[in-house]
């Protein structure tokens, strides 16, 4: 009798203390989740109330918008290019900071600026850097005889540019992550390994480190391919898509879609794109890599 | 005690049925809005200290917003859910989205409680400016044009003369030439066509043609006047050797004195003049002509637009508006911001601004332009501001050499056409 009066005290313990956390996710997430699910549908413009029904209109406008293909197109070929580069990157460095013995704070806080420092500010010295005229970059190239081209204005470099900015931002985050997962592994497994006949540092790597790494790999492989779909800061402040959307990527067309063409409900047509790519990467990360991972 | 209370609710309820005559000497606080206060700031703060004087009862709180797209956004949210704003200073060519929403208000009738609005300096001119969707949407505050910025000392070394700068585009376009020959990253000029549809419009209206056609059911851009906007822009390219840059790049350059001439709006002079510190020798003119009769250029800037829905409020506002552009108002903000005026009587009497003029020779190039200045055209229907994007995307082809003039006014005209409202019926 008292069992279960406690257990249902328990129980309603339970509800009371899940509350906060259980109403801040209704109303912060799934709410507004659900709101632009419901705009998607419609022809919401700002400041054109009330939108009308229109089914799957703008869903059949986004098929055939030469400007959304091309900012899918861009978007893909940018995560292609920083998600493992990254990646690489990131376990390049930790690598590298892991032999060395002295000046290993050092390195650590070098590569990791970028990540604690603002986007937006440091998209203000990239755009001096990368500048065809006056910037150091191109300055050095043409002391060396070779014209530089226009980075951020040629349609051609515009989004390679923007990209290596993303590498550059990212690898330390990657870095970080990859040191935090190197410490799990005991070093006697390495010296066991050497001792079994793995002399070759490539040997051990492939053999014992790389292996273990694996949910730390996974992890990050995932983050980095959400944070790089997410580009958006240093488009906004570079290249605002030009030229002719060469850097037009999704979360920019959402963007100006939405607030400065002002087409709310097209914009959240986009968004909800953008969600189905971001929750079927995590699924299909997780459950393709989750079965050959290895969780020591 | 009780009875006390009573009474004194009594009063107050009454109070708040008593006629407006009561009300209207209580002081009245209304709330104002304006875009980039980097540059506007100090005008309204001069033109407010001597509204103050005139209007002791009249309180203003003011919001800002960093640009003119935030400030449209922000109205067009109130308007959604309340409208807390009562007047707001909009960008020239965002007043025909709040005329066809139904949120700027008609001010004709209130221009029109003072008699002939051209004896108070609202010329036909200048109120085509603000005039939209049928209505008078807006009255204009700042107005300005595109200008020649330049840089003497690159000038004076590519064999130009800064004082007599060529008036044409051939001219021109073979200064440039020459200064980029100078060599070491100088380049010769920069037109601003990214951004906007602005400054595209300054070469085809500079040709005299239109956007659209008179009745706006289908584009004019796309005649001989267009294409000869394009091939300008083409030419641009080839003959003068503008570089493919940013907008923000190409001002850096320009103020680094990498670069010969910038062509873009006067409203930038105040920075320019900032960030050009001693660095060269700046001067300014106006645009090179293209064609001397028809030519016109655009009129870029901003306009008060009543949005009040409480009557008291809305008579302060429009008190206040009616302030900002008069004569006297015009005279502050020239003199606080550089744009050109816009209150016929401050161009006509010279006793209001030659002084300014006399002493800040560099802000007379945009008002010898101000004869041909036409308003900036704003397309019609939910697309109005995407068929501008689509402008600068195409112009973009020309600028990286990758489409003819033909083929992208081509593409251009279908583009724009895809976009337009479809005729009702």
């Amino acid at each position: 009798m008292r069992d279960a009066r406690g257990r249902r005290g328990e129980a309603l313990a339970a509800w009371l203390l899940t509350l906060p956390a259980g109403l801040a996710f209704l109303l912060l997430l799934l709410a507004p989740t659900l709101a632009a699910i419901a705009l998607a549908f419609s022809d919401y413009e700002l400041g054109n109330w009330p939108p009308h029904w229109i089914g799957f209109d703008n869903f059949r406008e986004m098929w055939t918008d030469r400007g959304f293909r091309i900012s899918l197109v861009n978007t893909l070929v940018y995560v292609a290019i920083v998600a493992p580069l990254s990646v690489a990157g990131g376990l390049a460095l930790a690598l590298l900071i892991e032999s060395v013995t002295t000046g290993r704070t050092l390195f650590r806080a070098i590569f990791f600026l970028p990540v604690v420092s603002l986007t937006v500010a440091m998209a203000a010295s990239w755009q001096y850097l990368l500048h065809p005229t006056i910037g150091p970059v191109n300055a050095m190239l043409r002391a060396v005889g070779i014209a530089g081209p226009a980075w951020l204005s040629s349609s051609d470099t515009v989004l390679l540019s923007l990209a290596a900015i993303g590498i550059w931002e990212s690898v330390g985050f990657n870095m970080v992550l990859f040191m935090a997962g190197l410490t799990a592994i005991p070093r006697e497994l390495r010296e066991a390994a050497a001792v079994d006949g793995a002399q070759a540092a490539w040997d051990r790597f492939r053999l014992v480190t790389w292996p273990l790494l694996g949910p730390t790999t996974l992890f990050v492989v995932v983050i980095s391919l959400i944070r790089s779909v997410r580009v958006f800061d240093t488009v906004a402040v570079l290249t605002r898509g030009g030229p002719n959307k060469a850097s037009e990527v999704l979360l920019y067309t959402m963007y100006t879609e939405g607030f400065t063409f002002l087409r709310l409900g097209y914009s959240a047509a986009i968004t909800l794109v953008f969600l189905v790519i971001v929750l079927a990467l995590m699924l299909v990360q997780t459950r393709l890599l989750d079965r050959r991972v290895h969780y020591g | 005690m009780s009875l006390q209370r009573r009474t004194l609710a009594a009063a107050t309820t009454a109070s708040l049925f008593a006629p407006h005559v009561l009300r209207a000497q209580a002081p009245v606080e209304i709330t104002v809005h304006y875009a980039q206060p980097f540059i506007f700031k100090e005008s309204y703060d001069a033109i407010a200290a001597e509204f103050a004087r005139r209007e002791p009862n009249i309180r203003i709180t003011w919001v800002t917003t960093p640009n003119y797209e935030e400030g449209m956004q922000l109205i067009l949210r109130q308007a959604a859910t309340q409208m807390q704003v009562d007047l707001s200073y909009q960008g020239f060519n965002r007043l025909r989205i709040f005329a066809e929403r139904g949120i700027a208000q008609d001010l004709l009738p209130l221009l029109q409680r003072e008699g002939d609005p051209a004896r108070h300096g609202y010329s036909a001119n200048i109120l085509s400016l603000g005039h939209f969707g049928g209505m008078q949407a807006g009255l204009a505050y700042a107005a300005s044009n595109p200008i020649t910025y330049y840089n003497a000392d690159l000038v004076r070394r590519a064999g130009g003369n800064p004082d007599a700068m060529p008036t044409d585009w051939a001219g021109t376009l073979a200064l440039s030439a020459r200064i980029k020959a100078l060599g070491g990253g100088t380049e010769g000029m920069f037109y601003t066509w990214p951004g906007d549809d602005w400054m595209f419009s300054a070469l085809l209206f500079g040709h005299g043609g239109r956007m659209l056609s008179e009745d706006e059911r289908d584009i004019a851009f796309a005649g001989p006047e267009g294409l000869g906007a394009l091939r300008l822009l083409d030419r641009m390219v080839k003959e003068g050797g503008m570089p493919n840059l940013t907008r923000e790049a190409a001002q850096q350059a320009f103020a680094a004195g990498r670069l010969g001439m910038f062509f873009w709006t006067t409203a930038a002079l105040r920075g320019t003049i900032q960030q050009v510190g001693r660095n060269f020798d700046l001067r300014t003119t106006v645009m090179p002509v293209i064609d001397p009769v028809r030519g016109r250029l655009p009129t870029g800037g901003a306009a008060g637009m009543l949005t009040s829905r409480d009557a008291a409020k809305r008579e302060a506002a429009w008190k206040f508006l009616r302030f900002s552009t008069s004569v006297e108002g015009t005279t502050l903000m020239v003199q606080n911001t550089g744009y050109v005026p816009t209150n016929q009587l401050a161009i006509d009497e010279p006793r209001w601004l030659s002084e300014f003029y006399r002493q800040n020779p560099l802000f007379q190039a945009a008002t010898r332009q101000a004869n041909i200045m036409i308003p900036w055209y704003a397309f019609p229907g939910a697309n109005s501001v995407r068929v501008t994007q689509t402008m600068v995307d195409q112009q973009a082809r020309i600028v990286e050499q990758r489409a003819t003039p033909e083929a992208v006014l081509a593409d251009m005209a279908a583009e724009v056409r895809r976009l337009l409202p479809r005729p009702r019926g």
